[in-house]
């Protein structure tokens, strides 16, 4: 296993740099560059156009300007945004990327429970209403036009039922007088996720360890007593109301994001789980009289996990650069949006560190896939 | 090895069945009767397709959808199993009546220890209060069946063929179960495997005083294991009696084909005979006798009328034209249809 890490790990490095490489040579492509901008001005003399190209570093030649940029990166040193001058491109990122991340990891999150469980429950009672429901119902989600769709949903829950936010990060208005900034609060906020997260698998964990079937029952009772104080808890403190606008921007893009997508896991889950089902392990854990439920989970659902777990490598990486489309439509300030902007005005140092960003995070989503398969199947070995 | 004074543990009573396709309804099973004591092994054989699995999956009730009871009753200690919930069946499933899957190869969950995947039997009926009891018991059964019990925290693909055929015999006793059904215990196996895994079964059979069921379609195999056997053909059981009575004299024709049909180690060398033809289409069968087609002996009332049943001492058929007893299985070899 450890080889086969090292020699992923030298396989990611080799395909990061040609990821850079390939990034860095497309964007030069374009015809002018950022220096264009000011370059063009007619009431600026020569030499003043030939200093500002200069200060952006844009005179050299292009492969000279390429190997300053790749020790920089491998150095860490990601420059600064042309476009969000003077703030350093490592700082742009740490605002955008967590934005896209929760809400895309959230949307995915809810997608793939969904699906699975709509899957696995169509492909057990074949033919039923739920089946044709959720299968034409889910397609025609998958396949409508997601602008149209997206502000459908804009157009029905907040200008006509005005439930909910219609587009933006968080409501100014609110936050006005408050004297933490935004990216503080979210940062709070992504910690008690993922500490809860963390306590979550821990009593799960734990009480699995027992090895008593009658305490591994209290995991669901006490997972929600936890979640109970930790809304308790945010409630009372002084930016509860500031981090509810924060999730309320969040429920209408997510809530899109997963009816356009669930359906994909629930088809793939649905056909994957159609083959175990009449396998003969099937059967006999039938036969060994355990509750249908037991026989439907444990069995057929779970040997039909491993297609839906491969793509589940998509939707993570779908994570992390986001959906252009979506985060266009819905004003959502992640890395989509943000590389959307820098390409558009030649923002060199931001699109190659968002670039480098979203294939890094590609490339470690490719490879805890990989190792996920090991504990998913037992016969998937790495030397 | 009869044991007559013992009540039945297991009574199949006409039990017909059929499955429902586009082409018509097959009929899988018709009017089959049978007994079986405590400690008596059954053997059940015929060629594929003519009602073996489908019997089993009656008696432990899996039967695909399209599967549709016309009559009968199984009955297991006077209880018709076929009237019960979903929910009793369920109990009654491996506690009473286990199995010995066709093709073990599969009927291990891969992705599951082997061990785990018997203390789940357990656990679903409650057979014992912890999961350590449950491995304990676990590791008897497969000290019993001749497998290591360090064995149990492997996964299936790390055994081979042999050792999983013991894991599932071992994973059909989990609960103690009154019946097994042996379900071609044997068949994916090598010869010199498949004998001693038979001899080992027939071991703890004894021991542990159990009805068995075994189903075949290689009548010499089921010759060595049991007390007395079934030969099915086209869904009808067509002859039946205690195993050495059909094999030194069978009555029906089939029987004496099947027994034509295997080679024997020990016997004198001779031209194996061949059935020749296929078991009838089930959905529509050919009136009179359903072997008609393929019999030698097979005159005009035999394809018009279904044949009367012929008592033999122990043993029954249902034939027109059942052999005498000096007619042994030579009598076949002059067989051409």
């Amino acid at each position: 296993m450890t080889g086969y890490l090292v020699r992923r790990a030298g396989q990611m490095v080799l395909t990061l740099f040609l990821i850079i490489t390939v990034a860095f040579f497309l964007v030069q492509a374009q015809p002018g560059d950022y220096a264009s901008f000011y370059a063009l001005n007619p009431d600026l003399p020569p030499d003043v156009r030939e200093q500002i190209r200069a200060s952006f570093g844009l005179d050299k030649p292009l492969w000279e300007q390429y190997l300053i940029h790749l020790k920089n990166t491998v150095t860490g040193n990601f420059g600064v945004s042309f476009g969000h001058f003077p703030r350093p491109v490592m700082d742009v990122l740490i605002e955008r990327v967590p934005r896209t991340a929760v809400l895309f990891l959230t949307a995915t999150v809810f997608s793939f429970y969904i699906g699975f469980f709509l899957g696995k429950a169509i492909a057990w009672r074949r033919g039923g209403v739920l089946e044709y429901t959720a299968t034409i119902s889910g397609a025609t989600l998958f396949t409508v036009f997601t602008p149209a769709f997206a502000l459908m949903m804009i157009w029905i829950f907040s200008f006509r039922l005005g439930w909910l936010p219609v587009g933006k990060f968080l409501d100014p208005l609110v936050w006005r007088h408050a004297d933490v900034t935004a990216n503080h609060v979210f940062g709070q906020m992504l910690l008690t996720a993922f500490l809860f997260t963390v306590f979550a698998f821990l009593v799960l964990w734990a009480l699995r360890k027992t090895g008593r079937v009658a305490l591994a029952r209290w995991a669901g009772p006490l997972i929600a007593v936890g979640a109970v104080v930790v809304l308790l808890l945010w409630s009372i403190s002084s930016v509860g109301g500031l981090a509810l606008d924060i999730l309320k921007h969040m429920v209408l893009p997510i809530v899109t994001l997963t009816l356009i997508s669930f359906a994909g896991t629930m088809l793939l889950t649905r056909n994957s789980m159609l083959e175990t089902v009449r396998e003969d392990y099937v059967m006999a854990a039938r036969a060994k009289g355990l509750p249908e439920k037991q026989v439907r989970d444990r069995h057929a659902a779970r040997n039909a996990l491993l297609p839906v777990v491969t793509s589940l490598v998509y939707s993570l990486i779908f994570a992390i650069d986001g959906s252009v489309i979506i985060e266009v439509v819905f004003s959502w300030p992640g890395t989509g949006l943000t590389l959307l902007q820098a390409v558009r005005t030649e923002d060199l140092p931001l699109v190659m560190g968002a670039m480098v960003f979203i294939g890094l995070f590609s490339l470690l989503a490719h490879v805890i896939v990989d190792i996920l398969y090991v504990y998913l199947d037992p016969r998937i070995r790495y030397q | 090895m009869t044991n007559p004074q013992s009540a039945p543990v297991l009574k199949v009573v006409d039990l017909s069945l059929r499955y429902l396709t586009r082409g018509g309804a097959v009929k899988a099973v018709q009017d089959v009767s049978f007994e079986l004591a405590e400690g008596q092994a059954l053997g059940l054989v015929g060629e594929s397709g003519c009602g073996k699995t489908s019997v089993a999956n009656c008696l432990m009730r899996l039967l695909p959808d399209n599967a549709q009871l016309v009559a009968g009753q199984v009955l297991i200690d006077g209880q018709d199993i076929l009237s019960l919930t979903e929910d009793k069946i369920r109990e009654y499933r491996w506690q009473q009546i286990a199995m010995v899957f066709q093709a073990a190869m599969n009927a291990l969950d891969p992705v599951y220890k082997v061990g785990q995947q018997v203390v789940e039997a357990i656990e679903a009926h409650g057979v014992e209060a912890t999961v350590s009891l449950a491995r304990e018991r676990v590791a008897r059964l497969f000290r019993m069946v001749g497998l290591d019990p360090a064995l149990m925290d492997r996964y299936p693909h790390e055994f081979s063929g042999g050792m999983r055929q013991r894991a599932v015999i071992a994973m059909a006793l989990a609960c103690d179960p009154r019946v097994i059904i042996a379900d071609e215990p044997t068949t994916a196996l090598d010869v010199i495997v498949q004998d001693r895994i038979l001899r080992e079964l027939k071991g703890i059979q004894q021991q542990l005083h159990m009805a068995v069921i075994y189903i075949s379609h290689d009548i010499a195999v089921i010759a060595e294991v049991t007390d007395r056997i079934g030969v099915m053909y086209a869904g009808r059981l067509v002859e039946y009696g205690a195993t050495e009575d059909v094999f030194r004299a069978p009555l029906h024709p089939y029987t004496a084909a099947l027994m034509g049909s295997f080679p024997s180690i020990a016997g004198e060398k001779r031209v194996l005979a061949n059935l020749s033809g296929e078991p009838p289409n089930l959905i529509d069968p050919p009136p009179g006798c359903p072997f008609h087609p393929r019999c030698i002996h097979a005159t005009e009332v035999c394809r018009q009328e279904i044949p009367p049943r012929v008592q033999r001492g122990s043993q029954w058929a249902d034939c027109w034209h059942p052999l005498e007893e000096s007619a042994v299985p030579e009598s076949v070899e002059a067989g051409e249809v």
